[in-house]
């Protein structure tokens, strides 16, 4: 058919073919040869203009050496920092905030704003790193991974590179729970905590107390209560109040069950992972793994009453059931949050962030009560050393050092400067980032703040009874397997029993594995 | 003109030369010179990824250290992915292959998580939604081909769940299916179709991921198969008509012959889209609890395990080639 088009478009010529195709071929070969050196020359201009100016979006590596190199030729230092989202948005204030607190003005703070998403900030920081890049000089890691990256060389010794009486400062002052996800074994210093998050347990304070309790009497800010108790309380008050749910949490299938919710239940009776918190942090492979372990199995257990009621076959005995929905095993934060925020539930676990929200006086005001995540046993019955009593899991983030930058004396400044006292509490007041350092909770400023000030002596208590996920290289692994049998294990998939022993299998090839 | 031919190719040089060889080449020949740079850029971005993909694949994880990947361990991870055994098996967040085994008694095979294993969840989703798609869509362009009042609004409304964004569309589903939020839970529970909580479910969040798939993607079919109805020529039913065919004859004698071949070009492409399910699983679900084969390879991948992605990756590359192949196969039986 197109040997005949042509044919027809050139009736005349016998050689037409031919002739065509070296038309055809030259200016096919001219055409694409002008292309592509406008396309070279084009992209090189165009790669020149980009270099030339700093947009706010851009965080490419190339347009950032670039600013650090032109600033530093103007006697100034730009020092890029990979941050939260909260942080850019209020970047003008946090820069000020790092003057007052005693920053040079020769060094110039660059916020580079990370994606929401945690996994998401820890792709882009593997790129990075991975390509040993020489900005951002400074970044924010969350403390549930900060450690995976120092296994893999990826981030400056501190305890190399700052002074001895720094990194000693950083040992004593800070929540030894929060310093140990940016450390390695033999105790290096890789990451400075920035803020830890610490979970509480959140309560409506009016309805408990027409229920007939008096939590302010009993101290539970400080002193907490036992699941126990808090199953009565839930269930009385629920029926009372005629609220549509008792307790709402995170149940679903993700890292926030396993490295959180599951794991409070399972410490506050006793139980953990790996045995005792010695081995949170290795050696993999060559410890033991202890969750099928009786209080893993009955904080299990526990949780499938507070769902089901005493009519599951596995419940515990002695504990007020049917006082959390079913739906709790598909709702994380955000989810569970709401139904509280409405005024549909007693009691709530979750993040100091929704400590904001709720304490709002459009909320609930002061009638929003916190405690302590409830202890299953008491911490001297505990089996394992450091476990028992009220706990909190341990979230949060830590200041690292790209051990690539070229600018490391001033980024240690500035790494230095956010550990001030005065940038901390400016932080907390600022975005209600909590202070890292206990003693800051105490501080006048700390308990003036609007709405968390109310709380800072249930936050503190969370944080000295804080229990940190074992992260390791392997946890990543772990994790998944971890929140896919206890969810199963929740939502009667499985008996408590069985999906622990499946769960031990898998985490010992795990083990073996890594 | 034909002057310049000789002259160039009495004297063969530099650039004039090649123009000359070209004239020598027959008409395959020329076609596939004039072939070669598309050639060129479709190696460069398809053929040198998978390459490298595969390259990877033969490399251990590198858990420890700033490398990307570890040693070389040949076919190895292969091996693993396959009998669920050694490191990989261990570290991905599903199996790949569900555990079959054998017995003595009927129904002598035993096969163990189906709803939870990245092939088999992938090959369900792929052939149930394809062939719900297919003929749904099927229905609706044979309603789409008539003639009737009101035909445009019809068109709109069949077309509208297409033109939805996948995260938009995850999220009517997600909310659909939340106990206390959606209202279907509650029914389908108490008919015994649906346990209370759908989505932490891996068999009820897989049927519902399915359901999604369908509401959508069955437009696409009604789409390309309403074009290849719309261009089968009416005389043909005219002729069948006058001949006294019945509406059943005459769709079976010729509107499904010569519609066919579109129709299997449709499921070709749906096959290999169904194959590939990211989107609506991590919308709707989450890909712990429907683990599809590209759910599989990004879990592996965020979690730094490159060899393991890669070995995954490269597996399911090979599975649609193979279901290609199948098609390819089909469609020129049909052909012939």
């Amino acid at each position: 058919m197109w040997q005949t088009k042509m044919a027809n478009n050139q009736p005349d010529s016998t050689v037409s073919s031919p002739v065509s195709r070296r038309t055809f071929v030259k200016a096919v070969g001219g055409t694409g040869a002008a292309a592509g050196l406008a396309g070279c020359t084009g992209g090189g201009g165009n790669g020149n203009n980009q270099s030339g100016k700093t947009t706010e979006k851009s965080t490419t590596t190339s347009s950032m050496s670039t600013t650090t190199s032109s600033s530093s030729s103007g006697g100034k230092t730009t020092i890029s920092w990979a941050a939260n989202p909260q942080m850019s948005d209020n970047a003008d204030k946090v820069k000020e905030a790092l003057y007052n607190a005693g920053l040079s003005k020769d060094i110039e703070i660059k916020l580079i704003s990370g994606a929401w998403e945690t996994g998401k900030r820890q792709q882009k920081y593997q790129l990075w790193l991975s390509q040993q890049k020489a900005t951002p000089d400074l970044l924010l890691m969350d403390s549930g991974w900060t450690i995976p990256f120092i296994a893999r060389n990826q981030l400056m010794n501190l305890s190399d590179a700052l002074s001895g009486d720094v990194v000693k400062g950083i040992q004593n002052d800070y929540f030894g729970s929060s310093l140990s996800s940016a450390q390695d074994h033999d105790g290096n210093v890789f990451g400075v905590p920035f803020f830890p998050a610490l979970p509480t347990m959140q309560y409506r304070k009016d309805l408990v107390k027409k229920a007939g309790y008096d939590p302010e009497g009993e101290d539970w800010a400080t002193k907490g209560i036992s699941w126990k108790k808090f199953s009565e309380v839930t269930a009385k008050t629920k029926k009372q109040a005629g609220t549509k749910y008792g307790f709402t949490f995170q149940a679903k299938a993700y890292e926030g069950l396993s490295c959180c919710d599951f794991n409070e239940w399972m410490s506050s009776f006793g139980g953990a992972y790996f045995g005792g918190l010695d081995n949170l942090f290795g050696p993999i492979g060559d410890r033991p793994i202890t969750v099928d372990e009786k209080p893993v199995l009955d904080a299990i257990k526990m949780v499938r009453t507070f769902i089901n009621g005493q009519s599951d076959p596995h419940s515990l005995d002695g504990y007020t059931g049917n006082i959390a929905p079913e739906s709790v095993l598909q709702w994380s934060e955000e989810t569970s949050r709401k139904p509280f925020t409405n005024g549909d539930a007693v009691m709530h676990r979750n993040w100091p962030y929704s400590i904001k929200i709720n304490g709002k006086d459009k909320n609930f005001g002061t009638d929003l009560g916190v405690m302590p995540v409830p202890w299953g046993v008491k911490a001297s019955d505990a089996k394992y050393k450091g476990t028992g009593g009220v706990v909190a899991s341990l979230g949060g983030w830590n200041n690292t050092v790209n051990p690539s930058t070229e600018h490391k004396e001033a980024a240690l400044e500035v790494l230095k400067t956010t550990m001030t006292d005065s940038f901390i509490l400016d932080m907390f007041e600022l975005i209600g980032y909590l202070p890292p350092k206990p003693k800051l909770f105490n501080s006048d400023k700390a308990k003036s703040a609007p709405v968390m000030g109310r709380y800072m002596d249930t936050l503190k208590v969370a944080g000295e009874n804080a229990v940190p996920r074992p992260v390791t290289v392997a946890w990543p692994s772990e994790s998944t397997k971890i929140s896919q049998d206890v969810n199963a294990a929740l939502g009667g998939q499985m008996s408590p029993s069985d999906a622990m022993s499946k769960l031990k299998q898998q985490l010992n090839a795990i083990e073996q594995s890594a | 003109m034909s002057t310049d031919n000789r002259q160039t190719n009495t004297a063969p040089s530099g650039g004039f030369s090649l123009l000359g060889w070209t004239e020598q080449l027959s008409e395959t020949q020329f076609a596939y010179l004039l072939l070669v740079p598309t050639f060129l850029v479709l190696g460069i971005i398809a053929f040198w990824p998978l390459l490298r993909t595969f390259q990877i694949s033969l490399h251990k994880d590198a858990l420890i250290g700033a490398k990307a990947f570890g040693s070389f361990v040949a076919l190895q991870n292969y091996q693993q992915l396959l009998t669920g055994t050694g490191s990989v098996a261990a570290m991905l967040s599903r199996p790949f292959l569900p555990d079959v085994t054998l017995s003595g008694s009927f129904p002598f095979v035993d096969v163990k998580n189906v709803f939870t294993s990245a092939f088999s969840v992938t090959l369900i989703f792929a052939v149930v939604s394809v062939a719900f798609e297919t003929v749904i869509g099927f229905g609706q362009a044979l309603v789409l081909d008539q003639n009737f009042r009101g035909r445009r609004w019809v068109r709109v409304a069949i077309i509208v769940p297409w033109a939805v964004p996948v995260v938009i569309q995850g999220m009517i589903f997600y909310l659909l299916f939340q106990p206390n939020i959606g209202f279907v839970v509650g029914p389908l529970h108490q008919w015994g179709l649906l346990s209370s909580t759908p989505l932490s479910n891996s068999q009820d969040s897989l049927f519902i991921v399915i359901v999604a798939d369908i509401w959508k993607t069955s437009a696409f079919m009604a789409l390309l198969i309403l074009a290849g109805l719309q261009s089968i020529d009416r005389g043909l039913y005219e002729v069948a008509e006058v001949a006294g065919a019945s509406p059943w004859q005459r769709f079976r004698q010729i509107t499904l012959p010569l519609v066919l071949p579109t129709v299997m070009v449709a499921m070709l492409f749906r096959s290999i889209q169904a194959m590939r399910v990211f989107g609506i699983i991590n919308t709707v679900s989450s890909c712990s609890t429907v683990p599809s084969l590209t759910c599989l390879t990004y879990t592996a991948w965020s979690q730094r395990l490159y060899g393991s992605s890669a070995t995954v990756a490269f597996m399911t590359a090979a599975i649609i080639a193979l279901l290609v192949g199948f098609y390819i196969f089909k469609y020129r039986e049909e052909a012939v």
